[in-house]
């Protein structure tokens, strides 16, 4: 017993080792944002001599952060919206409404979940030109819908797929439409899976580069992540201000990760559950 | 519009078989019953007609699109049918050639990369010590976008930088981590691993909750090795969660790492860290290339699909020897 206690505590220490291996890259920057050029040079892994905010404000002032940050805002926001509820009404159809072609189309949407962005990002750039949506809002946030529809479209389907049909067959018969069902029983009954969809997409949304570049290439419609790639060609001699952007581009994610931290768990293995 | 026609013809007939006042007055409420089964019927395609026209027109039309695109030419000969010019040019290109030099490499690592995770969600699933915390540390760099692990780790690994002079401290180094082609894509590569392992860790610990309890108690009760029990119990326990994180870590390294090149090498040094998803952003964004980029998302695709099919007819196989 007492050896198989110690042989736990033997694989703890590089566990632990690697826990912190984790952490500390952010930790790092965190500390170089708040510390001055100079410390920064003479010691790169002493304690900051205070919090100083000033990197942040430059950061966030002079490079036009803000606005990345708006921008980014603006597309996640009406890209997570547009996907939950689209995504919801199309999984509630596909699990619970009996229809010619349902299976079909069930298929459609559960080949697109294979079909990478780079393989389509060519045609794809070529249609939004075509209809004048590259550089725009609506053309990265239909990009984005059209990308993470597949997925949403599936766990929404799988998660819809558990709701009894008795509780469906009641609310139609107490007088219900369809869409009526849709509002009143199946929305409120969707929410923890909404919820783990919708920030999972939100991260997705934020965290990307590639479809962004591509999308709103101009240079006030950055969003966040490619103005962070900006930044470095900008800050390469100013490394404190480089990694003061790098964090305010972290932060929202950080937060949304200590509080939705269980959602955002639950989002990822449900797909590996039923896929 | 048959809503419209049903209402004018279905009164006429109410008022001319019964005719009074009665019937006249629910003649209207029938009508709104008869449209609302046809509006029912209709429902179901109201509600996925949206999901399904997104998809279909900006994610499969385009596959299709591209790969009728890939046998057309770019620049002088744009629109023009080229066969497989583009395909040829494809593959005498250095640049596509190590694109699909890292790709054998990312495939030879992909089983540490599958099986640290595994390893790790087999400890904490066996209680170590401080098991309770170990899973939100290890999926947080999973959250981050590859851009920002990209940039802290521009800090980290510059020559100049903090991990070189620790490694000085203890006598080795200086190493040129995104200078040298020999190292910069096992960089590259090492810190995707870093960011990613939490995300399949969360999904074998799911397995893991899933695994019948009695299995394991059987296992300890037969005094087997951990070795043993990882051989006998758990990889046959856990073999959809093995097979699902397997497709899922290749198609992510495959997928997933643009924003890390875009920042940490842009594909440098002397285009050692290429790879496929690479070589289309540059084919496209920067040399003007669409067709060529095209070819090489088709190849992309094909490359995926054959890994993906030939890791599980693997891992299948692998299945029904246990």
């Amino acid at each position: 017993m007492s050896r198989t206690r110690l042989s736990r505590w033997f694989i703890a220490l590089p566990m632990v080792a690697l826990a912190l291996a984790t952490i500390y890259p952010l930790l790092f920057t965190a500390n170089v944002a708040m510390k001055t050029r100079r410390e920064y040079i003479l010691d790169r892994f002493s304690l900051t001599g205070g919090l100083r905010w000033e990197n942040l404000t430059t950061a966030w002032n002079s490079v036009g952060m803000a606005r990345y940050f708006l921008n980014s805002l603006i597309v996640v926001t009406c890209s997570v919206a547009l996907l939950l509820l689209i995504g919801s009404m199309a999984g509630f159809a596909l699990s619970q409404l009996r229809f010619r072609g349902s299976s079909a189309l069930f298929l459609v949407c559960l080949a697109a979940l294979f079909i990478p962005f780079q393989v389509i990002m060519v045609p794809l750039a070529r249609i939004m030109a075509d209809v004048g949506l590259i550089d725009t809002y609506p053309g990265l946030i239909l990009a984005y819908v059209a990308q993470f529809l597949p997925f949403t479209v599936f766990l929404m389907t799988s998660y819809y797929r558990a709701v009894p049909a008795e509780i469906i067959d009641a609310a139609r018969i107490d007088g219900n439409t369809v869409y009526g069902v849709y509002r009143r029983i199946m929305l409120p009954i969707g929410a923890p899976a909404l919820l783990s969809v919708g920030i999972l997409n939100a991260l997705f949304c934020w965290n990307d580069v590639l479809i962004s570049l591509l999308m709103m290439p101009s240079a006030d419609h950055r969003t966040l992540m490619v103005g962070v790639t900006s930044l470095r060609g900008q800050y390469s001699d100013d490394i404190p201000t480089f990694a003061a952007g790098v964090l305010i581009a972290a932060v929202p994610v950080l937060l949304t990760y200590l509080f939705l931290q269980r959602q955002i768990a639950d989002g990822v293995t449900a797909g590996s559950m039923k896929g | 519009m048959p809503v419209g026609s049903s209402s004018s013809v279905r009164p006429v007939e109410a008022g001319r078989t019964e005719g009074t006042e009665h019937d006249r007055r629910a003649a209207p409420r029938a009508v709104r019953a008869w449209d609302g089964r046809r509006a029912e019927r209709l429902a179901p395609y109201i509600l996925v007609a949206p999901a399904v026209l997104i998809i279909v027109v900006l994610r499969l039309w385009p596959l299709a699109l591209g790969v009728n695109f890939s046998f057309t030419g770019d620049g002088d000969r744009n629109g023009a049918a080229v066969g497989f010019d583009n395909y040829t040019d494809l593959f005498d290109d250095p640049l596509f050639r190590t694109a699909l030099r890292n790709v054998g490499l990312l495939v030879l690592l992909l089983p540490i990369a599958v099986a640290i995770p595994g390893l790790l969600a087999t400890f904490i699933y066996l209680r170590v010590p401080g098991h309770r915390v170990y899973r939100s540390v290890y999926f947080f760099p999973a959250v981050l976008s590859p851009v920002i692990v990209g940039a802290i780790f521009n800090l980290l690994l510059a020559f100049d930088g903090p991990l070189n002079a620790l490694l000085g401290g203890v006598g080795i180094g200086p190493v040129d981590w995104l200078g040298d082609p020999d190292v910069a894509i096992f960089a590259v590569v090492g810190v995707h691993i870093w960011a990613t392992f939490g995300m399949a860790l969360v999904v074998f610990l799911a397995g893991f909750a899933a695994l019948d309890p009695a299995l394991m108690d059987a296992a300890r009760v037969d005094g087997a090795s951990l070795p043993q029990t990882i051989r006998h119990v758990i990889i046959p326990g856990l073999s959809r969660t093995i097979q699902f994180v397997f497709v899922t870590t290749m198609i992510g390294m495959l997928t997933s790492m643009f924003g890390l090149l875009y920042i940490m090498t842009s594909g440098g040094p002397e285009g050692s860290t290429y790879l496929p998803e690479y070589y289309i952003w540059v084919q496209q964004g920067q040399m003007n290339r669409p067709a060529l980029a095209s070819a090489a998302s088709t190849a992309l695709f094909l490359i995926m699909l054959v890994v993906g099919l030939l890791q599980i007819s693997l891992l299948r196989r692998a299945g029904r020897e246990d």
